[in-house]
């Protein structure tokens, strides 16, 4: 075991300084600020002033919103009902999801704009349109988060029980079935935030001025803002993968009596495979 | 065809109401002639049960033989294609799962992991609106019943797999449901835990008297907790009776083989209900049925406590292996003609029959089927 096991954190450490190094050499870039071995904030104070950051910013973050607002709408339902009452259609709907890795940005614009051209310009005038096709571009991911999340819980079982004991549709959904699928449902709207403030290609094409094409645009006027706004970023990025990791443990909370370890008169009782021995309480 | 050893269902073993517990009562249940087919299999064929109030039925029998699907179908959770399903006099047949008023217990799982067990419990009066108050009251009593409510603020992932079957029990009698319904309850449990269960679940439900429909495939649980058994095979039900008689008086080959472990011997039936086994004649049991002309070449079904089989230089029969079971030995011995047959020993006494000894088979008497050598049923 031993060997494998510092196999396995030297490989943690080689893919670490992988990631880290140019993210440090970054970081030291935009506190360096042209200025080498003297470190200031110089950089950051002056992206906080640069011109269209909060209108970009603000745009990325609706954008992203309502694409992950959709995204739950659409896939978690489509989710649930396929795998209750559909099982054979899990593979037709995993093909489909799969689908727009394969084409590329210029092709999804072209397909959308050409598509969408009848609706109203209320939707395809506006970042509206952006949102739904982040929807389908983020669907590869999301759609396999929630569907890992519904695997991973006996869903037949909660149904049926929650059934038996007088829940319609409405009720299972709102008490059983989403609480139990809150760390797909938040890893899902997770994905799909994060791939919508990257993105770039799409958004540039169509001509709407998010955070990254924002971005770009400063670039060629002041590299070391881009850089700490790139760096500030990916601090945000990480805030929001430790914010959901956070709420999806939330659910493995301990009770106040958990571990008392009172004796029964049946002495000790089997075991769940994911708790230590403990005793059953005395009745 | 539904062969029955009760020409009406009887009154339970005992039946009372605990303070607080359940005043519903018990319903009778009746299924009439259920159908219901997937693709080709016809995992209901004609089933038809009576249940009297507050009776504990099981349902017996191998995999696949429709037990689960009866138990579904009566939940409403799985759609008969012909038949009726009537609780307390009532035709429920097409009213869905959510409205029947019924318990159920599963076999593992259906705990809903975002609920401590007090919440579990109490989500069938969520359900129906009651006040928290209400509801929280109802669910400490019965977790107090089921002698877990000191875990009442566990969550289902905190639990041991008994302790989560016995909130299960609890959540399913909640909101006083009519009928109780388990489905292999203890079949996801250890063998210790298991004993323990069964007990504890049949106090309940004579201390509760609510009629209880239970399916199982495990012999042990459906003769030491029910009131009757029914042995299902093939979507339908082969007998129906109380524990002993489906025991010792199964009305066909498949009853007799499938309840309890048996030793197939050849004999000749040489007089009207008389057949000739190994030299010793014994009777023909009234539940074989049928008239076996004399002559006929039959196989006698014989219990291991009918067999005895003792150490014997000059004997005919050669052990072939002996198993220590705890209590008892098993041991097989082997005839001339290949056939093996069964007996059990104290463990005191199972030293004295190792394998490869010779011994002596005795047959005390007591033959529990006959069926002709060229077919069975």
């Amino acid at each position: 075991m031993k060997p494998t096991r510092t196999f396995r954190w030297i490989a943690l450490g080689l893919l670490g300084l992988y990631v880290l190094i140019p993210v440090a050499a970054s970081l030291q870039f935009s506190l360096e600020a042209g200025y080498k071995g003297r470190l200031s904030l110089t950089a950051y104070s002056q992206a906080l002033a640069e011109a269209g950051l909060g209108t970009s910013l603000l745009t990325s973050v609706k954008v992203a919103a309502g694409a992950a607002a959709i995204t739950l709408a659409l896939l978690v339902p489509t989710v649930i009902f396929v795998n209750l009452r559909f099982p054979r259609w899990r593979a037709v709907l995993d093909a489909v999801s799969l689908l727009p890795l394969g084409v590329p940005a210029v092709v999804i614009v072209l397909g959308v704009l050409g598509a969408y051209r009848s609706l109203p310009s209320i939707i395809t005038g506006t970042p509206v349109i952006l949102a739904l096709v982040y929807v389908i571009l983020a669907m590869p991911y999301s759609y396999r988060a929630i569907d890992a999340s519904v695997r991973a819980i006996d869903m037949h079982t909660l149904v049926d029980a929650g059934r038996s004991m007088g829940a319609g549709w409405g009720k299972l959904f709102s008490r059983v079935l989403l609480p139990s699928l809150r760390s797909g449902i938040l890893a899902a709207a997770f994905l799909t935030v994060a791939l919508s403030l990257g993105e770039y290609a799409i958004a540039s094409i169509m001509g709407f001025n998010t955070f990254p094409v924002w971005l770009v645009g400063v670039e060629g006027n002041n590299p070391y803002v881009a850089v700490a706004l790139s760096i500030s970023a990916l601090a945000f990025t990480w805030i929001l993968l430790v914010a959901l990791a956070l709420a999806g443990s939330g659910r493995r909370r301990r009770s106040r009596g958990f571990g008392a370890g009172l004796v029964g008169p049946e002495g000790e009782d089997e075991i769940t495979p994911s708790l230590a021995p403990e005793e059953e309480a005395v009745a | 065809m539904i062969t029955t050893t009760m020409a009406t269902a009887p009154p339970p073993t005992s039946a009372g109401h605990g303070p607080g517990t359940h005043t519903g009562g018990g319903v009778a249940v009746e299924l009439e002639n259920c159908r219901r087919t997937f693709g080709k299999v016809h995992a209901l064929d004609g089933f038809s049960i009576s249940i009297a109030p507050g009776e504990l039925v099981a349902l017996l029998g191998p995999s696949g033989c429709g037990k689960t699907t009866a138990l579904r179908a009566v939940a409403g959770l799985e759609r008969l294609d012909e038949g009726r399903v009537l609780v307390g006099g009532d035709d429920i047949t097409d009213v869905p799962p959510h409205r029947r008023n019924l318990g159920m217990v599963f076999q593992a799982y259906s705990l809903f992991p975002n609920m401590n067990a007090l919440e579990n419990v109490g989500f069938a009066l969520e359900v129906r609106r009651a006040p928290v108050a209400q509801r929280h009251k109802r669910a400490g009593e019965l977790l107090e019943l089921v002698g877990l409510s000191a875990l009442a603020e566990r969550y289902p992932h905190e639990l041991s797999g008994g302790q989560q079957q016995r909130v299960a029990l609890a959540r399913a009698l909640c909101a006083e449901p009519r009928l109780l319904l388990l489905d292999e309850p203890l079949s996801a449990l250890d063998a210790k835990v298991r004993a323990q269960l069964r007990d504890e679940i049949r106090r309940i439900q004579l201390e509760v008297g609510i009629t209880t429909l239970f399916v199982t495939h495990d012999q042990e649980e459906a003769l030491s907790m029910a009131d009757r058994v029914g042995v299902m095979r093939a979507g339908h039900l082969e007998q129906l009776g109380p524990p002993s008689e489906v025991y010792s008086n199964p009305v066909t080959n498949f009853v007799a083989e499938f309840v309890g472990s048996v030793s197939r011997l050849p004999g000749e039936v040489v007089a009207p209900n008389s057949v000739d086994v190994m030299g010793s004649r014994l009777s023909i049991p009234a539940s074989t049925g049928g008239d076996l002309p004399i002559g006929s070449q039959v196989d006698v079904l014989v219990r291991p406590e009918s067999i005895r089989i003792r150490p014997q230089a000059d004997g005919t029969a050669v052990v072939a292996r002996a198993a220590f079971l705890g209590a008892v030995v098993r041991v097989v011995a082997a005839l001339p003609n290949g056939v093996e047959v069964t007996s059990t020993l104290p463990a005191s006494e199972g030293h004295t029959l190792p394998a490869g000894t010779r011994a002596g088979i005795e047959l005390l008497g007591d033959v529990l089927f006959v069926v002709e050598r060229q077919g069975s049923e």
